[in-house]
């Protein structure tokens, strides 16, 4: 009996601490919602995490040809993103019309894009860390590299 | 009586007891609230993001007050009511820029067709500005418009008032000459944007830009503040 307890207490115990691990750089979230027949409905939230440690199990050929593509933007990208974490809280854009609101900012060192307006609602938030860990992998996989 | 007597016997053993628990009690809240930290944090940034819009803004004022930041702000005032604001820390557009590699945008410079354009030789009047002193270029004053371009403390100053229309609009360009200097410091068919950006940084508040009309106002200024007011 008490080894199951033991047993049990240990798995619990790895749970949560793999959980508080997954989640020590907060979630990504991503939610789109069209209003219009047909629209989609996308609502995502991962261990942030989790990206970076997942993109280690995608094959080669896969993150070259990921690379390849995103290839002109991916120095912008690094240089946006290392700036950018410079400024934790920030707003950048705003547009505020007489029935939508476009935001772009950083908030609590993670980049939040907000658009609401009658016919779609798309809120995304990502640690700045995450988008940066990504590109180093993407331009690890370049043909440069 | 037994009891008393068995922990009166054994008191190292009691004081370890109530040390184990306190210790164990201790560690099970400290581990709780450990776990639960990055938890709530996460969980706080993802609750509803207007909610917070005020309070990050004021938080951002004053984490970020020794940076330089470009504004540009758009009012319009027909039907949408639509406001724009763009806040562009300068150090930013600095080094992003030269990442940058299209069209006509290289390294932070900007191509421009023999400095010529409508067949005015650019370098050379902003060479003839740089080194006049300060006075009234342009003056023009008609029923259509007034016209003024001058040279002021160190700035350029633009000023069109169009009163062609019973709606008048007017627009102000007040650029630090040490700004147009670093532009044209490229080459011969090159504006340098980054050099140009640099040397706005080293500028106090200013008000670049403002362009008012019956539609819209444009505002374009440097300050120390990441918002609008």
């Amino acid at each position: 009996m008490m080894l199951l307890v033991k047993a049990a207490l240990g798995l619990g115990g790895t749970i949560v601490l793999a959980g508080a691990y997954a989640m020590r750089e907060g979630v990504i979230r991503i939610d789109v919602d069209e209003y219009r027949s047909g629209g989609s409905h996308v609502h995502l939230w991962v261990p942030a995490a989790a990206v970076p440690m997942a993109m280690h199990f995608v094959p080669g050929e896969h993150m070259r040809c990921a690379s390849e593509q995103a290839r002109e933007a991916l120095p912008i990208l690094h240089v946006v993103v290392k700036e950018l974490k410079k400024y934790p809280d920030a707003d950048f854009v705003e547009i505020v019309g007489s029935n939508e609101h476009v935001r772009v900012r950083t908030h609590d060192g993670k980049l939040q894009i907000d658009v609401d307006a009658p016919d779609e609602k798309v809120h995304v938030l990502c640690p700045l860390s995450t988008i940066e860990d990504v590109t180093r992998q993407l331009e690890e996989h370049g043909p440069a590299a | 009586m037994s009891n008393l007597m068995r922990t009166i016997s054994r008191p190292r053993e009691v004081i370890s007891d109530r040390y184990r628990t306190l210790f164990a009690k201790t560690a099970l809240i400290a581990a709780t609230a450990l776990l639960a930290s990055p938890l709530g944090a996460s969980a706080q940034a993802t609750s509803a993001p207007a909610n917070t819009g005020q309070s990050s803004s004021e938080k951002a004022t004053t984490s970020a007050s020794k940076d330089r930041w470009l504004h540009v702000r758009v009012i319009s005032s027909d039907a949408k009511g639509e406001t724009v604001r763009v806040n562009i820390p300068l150090e930013l557009a600095e080094k992003v820029l030269p990442a940058i590699h299209q069209d006509r945008i290289h390294d932070g410079k900007v191509k421009i067709d023999d400095a010529h354009v409508n067949d005015v030789d650019l370098r050379a009047l902003v060479e003839a500005i740089r080194t006049t002193k300060d006075g009234e270029f342009v003056t023009v004053q008609s029923n259509d418009c007034d016209v003024r371009v001058a040279k002021q403390s160190n700035h350029l100053i633009v000023h069109v008032l169009d009163k062609e229309n019973s709606k008048k609009s007017e627009v102000e360009i007040k650029v630090p000459m040490k700004v147009i200097d670093a532009l044209f410091s490229a080459g011969k068919d090159e504006l340098d944007l980054v050099a140009a950006l640099h040397a706005l940084s080293a500028q106090g508040d200013t008000e670049l830009v403002s362009v008012k009309d019956h539609e819209n106002t444009v505002r374009v200024w440097l300050d120390s503040k990441n918002v609008t007011e």
